[in-house]
């Protein structure tokens, strides 16, 4: 039966529906369920991994519950995705960290390895972008995942999840400026791979 | 927060394309994908439940205890008032000639403790008297 319910499609979430008094379990539930697809696509090209995306939402997930659901329910959505950037934060700088000592202990003393060589370019134009269905979502996947967290994040929480620039602000937890630089760097880099399908 | 939809008014139109193809991306995933998030949602929801219970159990937990601690009290109490009711009967005694002399020596000698607590005894005992006064 979870697929009945997995594929039901989320509703709509809206707190100007929300009663200030019912801000229970279901209301709850239904705000965690109308964010949780976005949440998890957010976390899977800040990892590239699904499984680490949903470990990822999950905690979101419980932090948000355990200190915010106590909040105004027309809060709910800066301060879960607030929750979630804050994840994604820690994962990216494990990453690094882990990076760092692994070229450490991998490094070898030929020049052949050049880690500037491998890195991903942003400014790779991409794949031929005049296409249409998958391959355009494929596309624009590849050039937000080789976004940096920040610009990705400013970039989806503006332009996908609708939130104004101060709201991205509260969320990434930095000030409205650097949103719109962050913003302005995701367009550019993104309207240069996707400039053949825009 | 605009939560009418994202603000657009400086957004370039192919971003419009974006949030569709995202959109739609959202809307792909696949059933055990999902399940998954389902069950994390649901677990989000239920760690929140135990904390609210919580009062519910020690609630009950607390008036045992203060019950218990009445009882307590009440049996301390009621242990200790019959070593005043020698005093008390020597009173009643002296003022209505009920209790004799011989009685308030075996009651304050201390040899029995037990039975100088024992009040239905006492009872008994001037039930007895008042008999054979009688």
């Amino acid at each position: 039966m979870t697929h009945t319910i997995a594929l039901t499609a989320p509703a709509i979430w809206n707190p100007a529906r929300v009663d200030a008094a019912n801000t229970g379990e279901r209301t709850l539930d239904q705000f965690l369920k109308s964010v949780e697809r976005r949440a998890l696509r957010m976390a899977e090209l800040a990892t590239g991994n699904r499984d680490e995306a949903l470990d990822l939402v999950q905690d979101a997930m419980f932090g948000f519950a355990r200190h915010y659901a106590g909040k105004p329910a027309a809060d709910w959505a800066p301060l879960f995705y607030r929750v979630l950037d804050s994840r994604l934060n820690d994962w990216h700088r494990r990453r690094s960290v882990r990076s760092r000592w692994l070229a450490v202990w991998t490094r070898n003393d030929d020049d052949e390895h050049d880690e500037i060589a491998q890195a991903p370019d942003t400014n790779d134009p991409g794949p031929v972008l005049r296409l249409a269905g998958n391959e355009a979502a494929q596309a624009l996947d590849a050039a937000l995942a080789n976004l940096p967290l920040r610009q990705r994040q400013a970039f989806l929480l503006r332009v996908w999840e609708g939130f104004d620039v101060a709201a991205t602000a509260s969320t990434m937890r930095c000030s409205e400026g650097s949103v719109k630089t962050h913003l302005s760097r995701a367009l550019a880099a993104l309207r240069r791979a996707l400039e053949d399908y825009a | 927060m605009n939560t009418d939809g994202p603000d657009t008014s400086r957004l370039p139109p192919w971003t419009d394309q974006a949030r569709s193809l995202l959109d739609e991306s959202a809307q792909a995933l696949d059933a055990p994908t999902l399940s998954r998030l389902n069950r994390a949602r649901q677990a989000a929801l239920a760690q929140r439940a135990p904390r609210r219970r919580a009062a519910w159990v020690f609630l009950p937990a607390g008036l045992a205890g203060a019950c218990a601690l009445l009882l307590a009290v009440g049996v301390w109490h009621g242990r200790r008032a019959p070593t005043a009711m020698p005093a008390q009967a020597a009173t009643a005694g002296a003022n209505h000639s009920i209790v004799n002399a011989g009685d308030l020596d075996m009651i304050a000698s201390g040899d029995d403790m037990e039975m100088v607590q024992d009040l239905d005894f006492y009872a008994w005992l001037d039930a007895q008297d008042q008999d054979n006064n009688g």
